[in-house]
This record gives C-alpha cells, structure tokens and sequence, in this order.
C-alpha cells in the first residue's frame, strides 16, 4: 500500500515542482538509465543521494522515504532467490563475495523503482497530461494515463473501505492458511472490482456531458515552456550521465 | 456498555481525527452522533467494533478493552452498518449474503437459516431473496446492510450516515426500525448529519467537531440551541426554527418535532380563544 501512497501528488511550490515536467522525466529516465549500466554499490549510492537532496529540496523527504520502504518487500525477494543462486551454483569465490553481489541487486531493484518517485511525487496528474501530448501521445491515451494515476489514490481508499466493511461481518482476513487466505480475497476484490466498474460508467457520462473528443484539436489553459532554469538543470544532469556513461565504457 | 476513555485518534497520514473523547453509553441507550464533515463521526463507529484502536486512551465495550479482542470477536456485540453498502455484496443472492455473516461468525446451519428467514423478514425483504444485491435500488441496498448486521443480533448497532441518498418514504421505515430495535432493548447509535431525522427521533446527542464532544444532551435541549448549532455547520430542525421564531407569542420554543409542535400550537390557540372567549 505503501508505495501506491509514493505515487500520490500533493500540490506544493518548490524549486523541484516549478521545473519543467519534462526536465524531471528525463532527469527520472537518466537515473534509470545508470541504474541499469551500473551494479556497483558506490554509484547507486551517489544516485541514492541526488535523489534524497531532491526530495529534500521538494519536501518530499517523508513520502519519498516511504516509497523506498514499499520497494523493500520486493528487494528481499530479491536478495533471498540471488543468494540461493549465488551460493548453489558456487558463481563466486567466497560466501561474503556472494551474499555483497545480492546485496547489491536487491540495492539496484530500490533504486530501478525510487528512480521515478521524486517525478510522480512533485509532478501533477496534469502536468504529466501536458508533457506527453507535448511528445504528440494521442490525447485519449494520454486520459487514460492520467486518469489511473488519478484514481489510485481513490482505489486504494475504496480497498480500505471494503476491507472494514467485510471485517466487520467477520472476515478475519489474517488468519488461517495460504489456500484460506485466498479465498478470503473475493469478498475483498469483487465489491472492489464491482465499484471500479460503476465508476467507469459514472466517469465515461461525465466525460460525454463535457463534450470529449467533440474537437480534433484540443487547446489547454495551461502549455509547457522550458525556461532558462529548466536548461541549466537539463544541461547539468546531461553532462553527469555523461561522465556516467563515458567512466562505464572506458574506465579510468 | 460503552466508554471512551480520553480517546485520541491520529491517522497514519497524521490527521488527528479524535482528540480527548471521554464518554459513555449505556446498554439500550439511542444515540444520535452528529457533527459536520470531518467532526470525526467516522472514526469515533469505527473504534467501537476495533477496526481502529485509540493511539491514546482506552475504549471498553462490555467492560473490555478494544485492544484485548479482535475485530471478529467485537463484531458479535457490535454491528456496524457502513455508509457505501456497495462496499459488502459480493454474492449471488442476498440470501448468501445474510448466511455469510452468520458463518463467518460461527452459527450452525440450523441457526443460519433461522436467523436469514429472520432478518429479511424484518427488513421487509423476503420477497427478493434470490435476487442479486447489486439489482437492488438504494434503499433496499441499505435494508439488507441492516439485515446483515441484524441477523447474528450484535448487542449494539451502529450505522454510518443511514439516511444518505434515501427517499422520504426509507427515512421514515428507517426511523420505525431503529425505534423498534431500540425497544427491543438494543443499543443504537447513528451518525448523521440529518437534523430532522434526529429530531423525529428523539434520541440522546453527541454533538462533535473536530475530533471533540462540544455538547452532550437530549435532542430537544440540542438541536434548539441556534449558536451551538451553527457553530457545527448544523441547521436547526424546520419545527424548531419556526417555533423558536414564535416563543415571544407564547409558543414553547423548545420543541422539536411536528406532533409536539401540532400539540403546543393547538394548545395556545385554544387557551387564546379561552380568554378572547372570557
């Protein structure tokens, strides 16, 4: 759940939230780029803190934190199954050199998923609409895109809801084994799915009383423009990632 | 039967909803907790079957702490009927749906169907009983949350906001049924913001606002208090704006509800014909 709450936008004015949408995606993409070049623990643990200055920055440091928690969960998994792997089929040399290079994986899979956080955290549902049909993403698409980050929040909200619902006609939903536990899910996810549904409807009608679609071309209140900002901060994080890039193919 | 103990309660997101609620109510006891949105009326139903326990402070139902007992146990003394019913169905027929509970929670099969046939018939929805709870209208949707909750006869009975989105017709078989519950000895305790509702029913009220109890009394001495009122976001009931608009004609100003409104009226008609007569 936790990390369904790092998606979520609360509206703020900060340095980090005045940039360019587009300069925090390509910033955000850069990162994931590196990460994917990189295993190495002191390169994820540079990004680690650019990351955590720019949460700093947005004052977004306690909801950031909590998407790294949600990740945690995930990387475990990946810790555990790398270590059994590592260490069965005998890869490296030493116990300690096996159990380092799981832990550097699971560090990566934090970092692969923190990478877009401070974008989601300091970005509204409709800056992200403005920057991809600024990249020509048909507009329908670009709608539904929004819309479900739009409406997680709201759904994870409805989870809860069910949930005391079902629970206070009985269901113990933390008791008994796997198979039981399953079942105890349905209670949970048809009225869940059963409400999605009857939103959709209920979004569609109210999208048709306002006329979507009725003109070809759509025209915004609002419209993205890089400002001189916005080029320094694009021009730094572009020679960063590539002195990254260059240190990865031709090491000092 | 239940006590709040100088009960805070701050939500994860840090929103402190309750903030030093102390109170008691006894067994058979009809309450009406009112409040304007946010006044924490919510999260005050929510502790009473555990689904929150108080991050300061105690909250005993039956002398028990919440904190001893899960929210399994809790249910069979308190039922708590929420606002969206949708959030519940998720069977073929109602009848499962009623059987569900009663499973859930541990009856025979004998007393299953007993208490089904029951509680349908209580909530006058024994006609339906094959039928699909998402076919239902929205008043009957909200009957068979009732009937849910009635069927394995919890002790107390909560409803969050029963009166949203009903028609004059379900507010008026609502009230008949939380009087007869009532009666039968229940413990009742709504929310809602719906001052007229209150007003026919007369009940005791647990007047909030942020996260507080601000006032604490019978509905005619609350909901005839204009300031206190409005200081909650709460319109006084339409009988006793009227009356207390004619108290300087002699007219009782403390009076809530439409007969008791009728009596006084023809009451100081007669004595004025009395004396225009003498």
């Amino acid at each position: 759940m936790s990390i369904l709450e790092g998606l979520r936008f609360y509206a703020s004015d900060t340095v980090i939230h005045r940039l360019d949408p587009r300069v925090k995606f390509l910033i955000s993409m850069l990162m994931l780029i590196i990460v994917v070049m990189y295993v190495e623990v002191w390169m994820l643990t540079i990004l680690i803190a650019l990351q955590a200055i720019m949460a700093y920055a947005a004052k977004v440091v306690r909801r950031w934190l909590k998407t790294i928690r949600g990740s945690l969960p995930l990387a475990v998994l990946v810790f555990g199954l790398n270590a059994i792997f590592f260490i069965s089929s005998g890869t490296y040399a030493t116990l300690q050199e096996a159990l380092y290079q799981s832990t550097a994986l699971a560090y990566r899979l934090v970092l692969f998923l923190s990478s877009f956080s401070i974008f989601f955290l300091t970005t509204t549902p409709e800056e992200i609409g403005l920057t991809l049909t600024s990249w020509r993403v048909p507009y329908p698409y670009t709608f539904a895109f929004i819309s479900a980050i739009r409406f997680t929040p709201i759904i994870a909200q409805e989870l809860r809801d069910i949930m005391d619902a079902q629970r206070a006609r009985g269901v113990e939903l933390d008791k008994g084994g796997p198979l039981q536990r399953a079942k105890k899910l349905v209670p949970i996810l048809v009225p869940l799915l059963a409400n999605a549904l009857r939103r959709a409807y209920e979004l569609a009608e109210a999208m048709e009383v306002k006329c979507f679609g009725a003109t070809k071309k759509r025209t915004s209140l609002r419209e993205l423009k890089m400002r001189y900002k916005d080029y320094v901060v694009l021009s730094v994080s572009l020679a960063l990632f590539s002195l990254a890039a260059y240190y990865r193919l031709f090491p000092f | 039967m239940i006590r709040f103990d100088n009960v805070t309660y701050v939500y994860p997101t840090g929103v402190k909803a309750l903030n030093g609620v102390s109170v008691e109510i006894g067994r058979g006891e009809l309450v009406a907790l009112m409040g304007e949105n946010g006044a924490g009326k919510t999260t005050f139903i929510k502790h009473l079957n555990g689904l929150l326990k108080p991050t300061n402070g105690k909250v005993y139902v039956d002398g028990k702490d919440t904190r001893t007992l899960s929210v399994a146990q809790l249910s069979r003394v308190v039922g708590i009927v929420f606002q969206n019913a949708d959030d519940m169905f998720f069977l073929p027929t109602i009848e499962e749906e009623v059987a569900f509970s009663l499973r859930n929670l541990g009856f025979s099969e004998e007393v299953v169907q007993k208490r089904v046939d029951w509680a349908l018939k209580f909530m006058e929805l024994e006609e339906y009983r094959k039928r699909s709870p998402f076919l239902l209208s929205g008043g009957e949707k909200k009957r068979l949350a009732l009937a849910i909750i009635l069927a394995w006869n919890p002790q107390v009975i909560a409803m969050d906001e029963p009166t949203v989105g009903q028609d004059s017709a379900q507010k008026e078989k609502l009230k008949e049924m939380i009087k007869q519950l009532n009666l039968q000895g229940r413990t009742v305790i709504i929310s809602t913001h719906d001052v007229e509702f209150v007003a026919e029913l007369r009940s005791r009220v647990i007047l909030m606002s942020k996260g507080r109890i601000v006032a604490d009394g019978r509905a005619e001495t609350i909901l005839t208090d204009g300031e206190l009122l409005s200081s909650c976001s709460i319109l006084m009931p339409q009988v006793a704006a009227t009356m207390s608009r004619l108290a300087d004609l002699g007219f009782n100003a403390k009076v809530i509800s439409v007969d008791e409104a009728v009596r006084n009226i023809v009451e100081v008609l007669r004595r004025f014909e009395h004396t225009r007569g003498a």
